[in-house]
């Protein structure tokens, strides 16, 4: 046989780490012995203890295939075995697909990860070529001095990660920031995935309240739990399962019987707000019973409709919570919204109406919506809600009051703060923001306009790649290749020259309309093939790190391993620069711009996470990723459950939070929360985005799917994932394809006025007839190539979602279609 | 105050306590030859029916290599990769879950083999390749051959849950 599965020996390194990927953040175990030492089957002679001459039982432990690597390390070969943690809270020893093949996505210079990138590269018309660090911070630092002397800081742009798990951690995004709001002090920043750099959920903080209320733990306790626009069972999976199911099937009365000691309760139900009938409707059905599950299939850009529509039947019905809206709000925000947003001067049957015919929804669906939400238990004791939401409103139309719709009925429910409740994003990647203040204004600047209009002479990009994945996003890969192209040519030309001319010639360019691209990241992707600097990174496991999850649970994500030759961490990379950029300044003789970029020289992961750690008081002003109090030491001690932020010292003890607003004040200057105003803004979508609706047949919504984690960087390696989705895939309603001649698995052209996307055909029940949907951030045909610049002018968050297009059918594609399924991926049996 | 008995889906703490094999139809060879399996150090070779008793849509349960891996027989409606007989439409995965061991359950309505614990399903017809779900590789596909008018289980592709080696 060749099917076998090494087992660590018995004093194999044991490691404790959470997986790099989704906001569930799943703990896990690492075990690593040398090559050629595995353990064997006997219960003495590995290190689980088990007797693997025997079958494991279910949920028992083993190496499945993805979850083993070899690597190799400057001292030898390695295995790595990576399984998930029996003892973590958040998945009880369960992987998600994705978590799965943590060992799988390991750098190895021997296998689909070889690709990764280990050394700095200066790249010029006539190619790329090998630097080392001192070359390229050198290079890099003496442009970002000179253009910041001529243009001043605002020509400096950057577009950089900002979140937790794989890439990011609080010691990477600290340093980030430091570089770039106390050193270069430019407004010219954006976050990873957004023209902007911007809360996504700005009209939440005008509430009071935080993006992560809740614990997990809620969702086994919730009477109803509410979904909007969002899919857990393939994005947030183990939340799914190991939380929420277990409320919906019954699996959670016990939990519920020790918090919930003096009112009635049942298994629970859930409403989920979605225009596709997913795997998350379906399981959820299939674990609840299809009367327990609410699935609102609605028309795109109607989620406000839907939303106050619903409020305004438990405003109607009185069942909203007086006492909390007296208590815990800012009463006067209560009566401004009664008037602006839930209409209270029309009547009822003519706003349910109108919210019906807009977002497609029966006004019975609304009402029992409504009851679900908000109609008290036969002891008139409220009912406990839980509201969940994601980018389905958050990139829906639109931005700011689609979220205050959700938060508004959060709060008049009374629906914070206590067990079983809460008003939280579902979460892409994990957090763990902590920067010095941006001062980015609000609306903040719309970075992709300044590229386009040349402002930006410099342009640092970092763990992201939005040649793909922003908006329009042909026009920006023009942008960038066409001026980057003028720098290009002046590289090669100078390239034998002192560095001083170099960065002369690059500076003339610069005149030209040129602009200076530096691009890090772990893998080559669109954006670094066109970077002036590659600048190689150190990532999840090759360094040691810190984040939190949806629930703020705070861990060490220990490292376990070497980066890819000269890979460094991201912080480390921050602090070359700064260095670099302090020296040129002190030879200046200007100190007061040198000063800005003092006090870079962190010697360890952990002294950063310290440094960070001073913008915290420990109080309740702190935001909800404060972590005062802690070190490396006690997240060591405290292991895979680590501790809830935000944290505090009472009478010297290390305090968590488990759930936000329970004593806590509500973030306002009152400590009171404030309902925030959410009508309609329907007078028809934006002009630009209303031309290409009605010129397209189609509606192109998209988002994550369970297999491709974000832009694929790690899965397009790794066969298992890629086979699944080797190009994007567009699901398509039975009933439209046939018009279209359109069969599963054919290729198809998915074009608008934007530009076009080849896909493969998937006839799927989950889309409505005129709906179609796609991945986000695909790498061979992403969303941005075919949406508008379009953003809500309050916020700059785009309305990613609204897109329409036309489909056309290329041809039969037998050699990539396969080996995939076209199986339904919303059956649950 | 009302305490609900769990809908009706196996939770945790009863799939550990049912086993992993009870409760499914069982078609093995002779006796000699199914306890000569779990004591085999080399893979088995087993009957598992006559080639003319397999109908489309039969589903034989049978276990292999040993008796602790429940495994399941398919005759599907179409020709499929790495499919045996007239009409290379009949396949034979192991039942056992790869992402925790639970055993998977045939759908006819959409031919599709699914996980009751947390829905991974695998499509019978594309070499037990993952449909959606949390397992992290496709269900081990049994090789089969025929051999006087009879299908045999001879080997496996790919890893049974929850072992180190296919034989134990
Ligand atoms: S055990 Fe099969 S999906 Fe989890």
């Amino acid at each position: 046989m060749t099917e076998k599965s090494p087992l660590p020996p018995k004093d194999a390194e044991l490691f404790s780490t959470v997986c790099q990927f989704c906001i569930v953040g799943c703990g896990y175990k690492v075990y690593k012995w040398p090559e050629g030492q595995d353990g064997d089957a006997t219960p003495e002679g590995n290190a689980f203890g088990l007797d693997f001459t025997k079958q494991q039982p279910a949920f028992g432990t083993w190496v499945p295939s993805l979850a083993h690597s070899i690597i190799t390390q400057s001292d030898g070969r390695y295995n790595i075995a990576i399984i998930p943690d029996d003892d973590a809270l958040v998945n009880s020893g369960m992987a998600s697909v994705r978590g799965a093949g943590l060992a799988a996505s390991l750098y190895r210079p021997d296998g689909p990860t070889k690709s990764r990138l280990s050394t700095p590269m200066v790249r010029t018309s006539a190619g790329a070529k090998a630097a080392n660090w001192d070359e390229a911070t050198e290079l890099g630092g003496r442009v970002i001095k000179a253009v910041m002397d001529h243009w001043g800081a605002d020509a400096v742009g950057m577009k950089f990660f900002d979140h937790g798990g794989g890439g990011g951690g609080f010691e990477n995004n600290w340093a980030v920031g430091r570089f770039f709001f106390e050193g270069i002090q430019t407004q010219s920043v954006s976050i990873h995935n957004r023209p902007a750099y911007n809360s996504e959920i700005h009209a939440a903080s005008d509430a009071g309240i935080a993006p992560l209320t809740n614990a997990y733990l809620d969702a086994q306790l919730a009477d109803t739990i509410v979904i909007v626009g969002a899919n857990p069972y393939e994005t947030q999976t183990n939340y799914f399962l190991n939380h929420m199911i277990k409320n919906l099937s019954g699996e959670s009365i016990s939990s519920k019987e020790n918090f919930l000691s003096n009112e009635e309760f049942d298994s629970g139900r859930m409403i989920i707000i979605d225009p596709r009938r997913t795997m998350t409707v379906a399981t959820a059905e299939a674990a609840a019973g299809y009367e327990n599950i609410l699935h609102l299939q609605l028309e795109p850009g109607s989620d406000l409709w839907l939303l106050n529509a619903i409020a305004r039947v438990i405003y109607d019905r009185n069942w909203h919570d007086i006492g909390f809206i007296q208590n815990r709000t800012e009463v006067q925000t209560w009566e401004a919204y009664q008037r602006s947003t839930l209409m209270s001067g029309q009547s009822s049957e003519e706003f349910l109406n109108e919210a019906s015919i807009k977002s497609g929804i029966e006004i019975p669906d609304i009402i029992k919506a409504a009851e679900w939400i908000a109609k008290p238990k036969a002891s008139r004791i409220a009912r406990r809600t839980l509201f969940h939401y994601e980018k389905g409103l958050i990139w829906g139309y639109k931005n700011y009051e689609n979220i205050a719709s959700i938060v508004d009925l959060a709060l008049m429910t009374g629906n914070l703060g206590k067990p079983g409740t809460g008003c939280s994003r579902l979460g892409g990647h994990q957090e763990a923001y902590v920067r010095p203040k941006s001062n980015t204004g609000r609306p903040a600047r719309n970075i992709d306009e300044a590229l386009r209009r040349g402002d930006i002479k410099v342009f640092w990009v970092a763990g992201c790649n939005p040649v793909q994945t922003t908006l329009h996003a042909n026009a920006i890969s023009e942008t960038l290749r066409e001026r980057g192209r003028i720098v290009s040519e002046a590289l090669k030309n100078s390239l034998h020259m002192p560095v001083s001319e170099q960065v002369a010639a690059i500076i003339e360019a610069l005149k030209q309309g040129g602009i200076f691209l530096i691009g890090q990241d772990i893998y080559p992707t669109a954006t670094t093939d066109l970077a002036h600097i590659v600048l190689p990174a150190a990532t999840w496991g090759e360094i040691n790190m810190t984040s939190i999850n949806g629930e703020r649970r705070l861990r060490l994500y220990q490292k376990f391993m070497e980066p890819p030759g000269n890979a460094i961490s991201d912080w480390k990379i921050m602090a070359r620069f700064a260095r670099a950029l302090h020296k040129l300044y002190s030879a200046d003789e200007n100190p007061e711009m040198a000063n800005r970029f003092l006090d870079f020289d962190w010697t360890d992961d952990q002294a950063v996470f310290i440094d960070a750690r001073h913008s915290f008081s420990g109080n309740y002003d702190d935001p909800m990723e404060g972590f005062a109090g802690v070190d490396y030491k006690i997240l060591h001690g405290l292991g895979i459950n680590g501790i809830q932020t935000p944290t505090r010292l009472i009478n010297g003890a290390l305090t968590g939070t488990e759930r936000l607003f329970e004593d806590r004040p509500f973030s306002t200057p009152s400590g009171k929360a404030r309902f925030i105003p959410a009508p309609p803004p329907w007078k028809g979508y934006a002009a630009k985005v209303e031309k290409q609706r009605n010129n397209h047949r189609f509606w192109i919504n998209n988002g994550r799917s369970n297999h491709i984690w974000q832009t694929a960087y790690h899965h397009k390696h790794l066969t298992y994932y890629n086979e699944r989705a080797p190009i994007p895939y567009l699901e398509i309603h039975a009933r439209d394809a046939e018009e279209l001649g359109i069969f599963s698995g054919d290729l198809v052209e998915v074009y608008n006025q934007v530009g076009s996307v080849q896909a493969m055909a998937y006839l799927a029940g989950s889309v409505k007839q005129g709906h179609c949907f796609m991945l986000f951030g695909q790498p061979r045909g992403a969303i941005g190539k075919l949406i508008l610049d379009h953003v809500d002018p309050d916020t700059t968050i785009p309305w990613y979602k609204g897109v329409w297009a036309d489909v056309r059918r290329i041809g039969q594609s037998p050699d990539l279609s396969k080996n995939i399924s076209f199986k339904p991926t919303n059956f649950a049996g | 105050m009302k305490n609900i008995k769990p809908r009706d889906r196996p939770n945790r703490r009863q799939i550990l306590t049912m086993g992993a094999v009870s409760g499914i139809a069982v078609s093995l060879g002779s006796e000699a030859e199914s306890s000569a399996l779990s004591q085999s150090a080399t893979m088995p070779k087993i009957e598992i029916a006559r080639l003319e008793d397999l109908a489309l849509g039969t589903e034989i349960n049978f276990y292999f290599p040993d008796e602790d891996s429940p495994a399941v027989l398919l005759v599907l409606d179409e020709q499929v990769q790495d499919g045996i007989g007239p009409g290379q439409n009949i396949v034979a995965f192991s039942s056992l879950c790869t992402h925790k061991g639970c055993q998977v359950n045939y759908y006819e309505e959409h031919k599709m083999l699914i996980c009751p614990c947390h829905w991974s399903s695998f499509d019978p017809a594309k070499k037990g390749r993952i449909i959606i779900g949390q397992a992290s590789s496709g269900l081990p596909q049994i090789t089969l051959a025929i051999e006087n008018g009879s299908v045999h289980a001879t080997g496996i592709s790919g890893l049974i849950y929850g072992r180190q080696t296919n034989v134990i």
